[in-house]
């Protein structure tokens, strides 16, 4: 398979803070990646490297082989991008905004388009700057559906959506890459939502990857085990098994990638005495917070 | 391609166009009441010879329109792009990020000098009416680096606008407030004559100034 996207190498500083050193991520064609971290991890300094607005302290991100810093028209018209918040050229309405972008893209289809703006209540002269945030959410849906672009970059796509427009947004998205095979590189603060939308997933911590590869394959692995102990002054926090350990009192939650007779053998081995033993179910975002830690 | 740059610029602007055109000629009309009130109250030939001799310039309020229209036509086509960041939305385009950013300036170009044309056939036709060559030739002499200044400032607010930092375009500001004198001084009947030439170049010279801005925000400078 090939590789959509790969970054070789990206390290990236705001003056003298890191943003992260060496990074290496790369995107199958025909898969759904989505990137999570917390604020300040790099999700969209990296989204900005990827379309050419930022240029890298060192190393280089490849779109289908291209340097990002120089794409050609002809690559980039193959590449379709949500800037956060759904921005759009707010001066313009509906039937003004499809006229322009038609104008660029050799592969334009405007039907997807207009069946989303058929489900907007929107005046035909209605500018885009008066619509809500869902509104605009689906012009730029519609938008990035007609010009049928090969990849798919969206930065954020869930910010300022109510759950309805959300929900409409991400089946809408997902059932066009599936049937037509696009690859999605997506960041989003709402977890939930990935977890229906990717194939993939990329988490980032400050200046580092702390996991990439498919999501159920990450679900299955990534465990969380609960138990209650006497002494409360454990701290398994150092060992090496432990993505991440969190403790209130004497209830401890431990975050890992080994089974539960893993960690079991571990405890009696190490002589800690516990009650109540459970390995806890968890949903994509309760795992990404496991992983990243709370704080 | 062309067809669609030039409607996002046309509908950002048409507007400003339409105002600025019905203001250029209101105030050339304006002018040339006040010429005709001056004729009725004045012998021809004392007027003539005031503007002249004297330094008398019936067409002063002329100055600073072409200015005004430019700084109008050159907000009104940059500053929506910087709103949320909307440049990206341009650079992302299937287009050399350069070739747009020319593109629209031409645009903005071509609307702006139209309407001085515009301004300047109302100008010289009425002028014909009251004033021999004499009077007209050295009077469009200096109102030339007044539309020359029109030019220049678009350039400076493209530059200024499309700038990402605010200490730069502080620094900008401070460039084209000392800069833009130059054009506006007061002087006499057709002074501006071996300065002209040289006003075009440094405006033409201007003219790529906004892709400077345009490649320092696709580098990401913040």
């Amino acid at each position: 398979m090939n590789n959509a996207i790969e970054c070789n190498n990206l390290t990236h500083y705001y003056g003298n803070k890191m943003v992260y050193e060496n990074l290496n991520i790369h995107v199958e064609e025909g898969s759904i990646l989505g990137l999570l971290g917390k604020n300040g991890a790099g999700k969209t300094t990296t989204i900005n490297i990827l379309n050419g607005f930022l240029q890298p302290r060192s190393g280089e991100c490849l779109i289908y082989g291209e340097n990002t810093q120089h794409l050609t028209p002809a690559n980039k018209a193959r590449i379709g991008f949500l800037i956060e918040g759904h921005i759009q050229y707010s001066f313009m309405n509906i039937h003004q905004i499809e006229k322009f972008y038609s104008g660029f893209y050799e592969k334009w289809d405007n039907e997807p388009y207009w069946e989303l703006m058929s489900k907007l209540k929107v005046a035909p002269k209605q500018k885009i700057s008066s619509m809500s945030c869902g509104q605009r959410s689906q012009v730029a849906l519609g938008l990035i559906l007609a010009q049928d672009p090969d990849l798919l970059i969206l930065d954020d796509f869930s910010m300022g959506l109510d759950p309805g427009y959300r929900r409409l947004f991400i089946d809408y998205l997902r059932e066009y890459a599936k049937a037509k095979k696009k690859t999605i590189f997506t960041t989003s603060h709402i977890i939930q939502d990935m977890e229906r939308l990717i194939d993939d997933v990329l988490i980032m911590d400050f200046n580092r990857v702390l996991a990439q590869c498919n999501v159920h394959d990450f679900m299955r692995k990534f465990k969380q085990f609960y138990f209650e102990v006497e002494d409360t002054s454990i701290d398994l926090s150092n060992e090496e098994f432990v993505a991440n350990f969190e403790k209130v009192h004497n209830k401890v939650e431990v975050y890992t990638y080994e089974p539960e007779e893993f960690v079991k053998n571990f405890l009696n081995k190490k002589g800690i005495v516990h009650h109540n033993f459970k390995k806890v179910e968890m949903g994509l975002e309760d795992a990404f917070i496991g992983l990243t830690g709370k704080y | 391609m062309w067809k669609s740059v030039i409607y996002k610029e046309w509908i950002k602007i048409k507007w400003f166009l339409i105002l600025f055109a019905a203001l250029g000629v209101l105030t050339v009309g304006y002018i040339f009441l006040k010429v005709q009130h001056d004729f009725k109250f004045n012998d021809a030939n004392n007027y003539w010879y005031l503007i002249m001799f004297q330094g008398i310039q019936f067409f002063s309020y002329l100055k600073f329109i072409p200015i005004a229209g430019a700084l109008a036509i050159s907000i009104a086509q940059y500053f929506p792009e910087t709103v949320s960041k909307r440049i990206k939305l341009t650079f992302h385009l299937p287009i050399n990020e350069n070739k747009v950013l020319l593109m629209m300036m031409l645009f903005g170009i071509a609307c702006l000098l139209a309407i001085y044309i515009l301004l300047l056939v109302v100008f010289y036709g009425l002028s014909t009416v009251y004033f021999p060559s004499d009077i007209i030739v050295p009077a469009l002499t200096n109102i030339t680096p007044w539309f020359l200044a029109g030019f220049a400032i678009y350039y400076f607010v493209a530059l200024v606008v499309l700038e990402p930092v605010w200490k730069y375009r502080f620094l900008y500001i401070v460039v084209a407030a000392a800069f833009f004198p130059i054009f506006l001084e007061s002087s006499l009947a057709g002074a501006y004559a071996p300065a002209n030439p040289l006003l075009a170049v440094l405006v033409i010279a201007l003219s790529i100034s906004l892709l400077f801005s345009g490649y320092r925000f696709r580098k990401g400078e913040m």
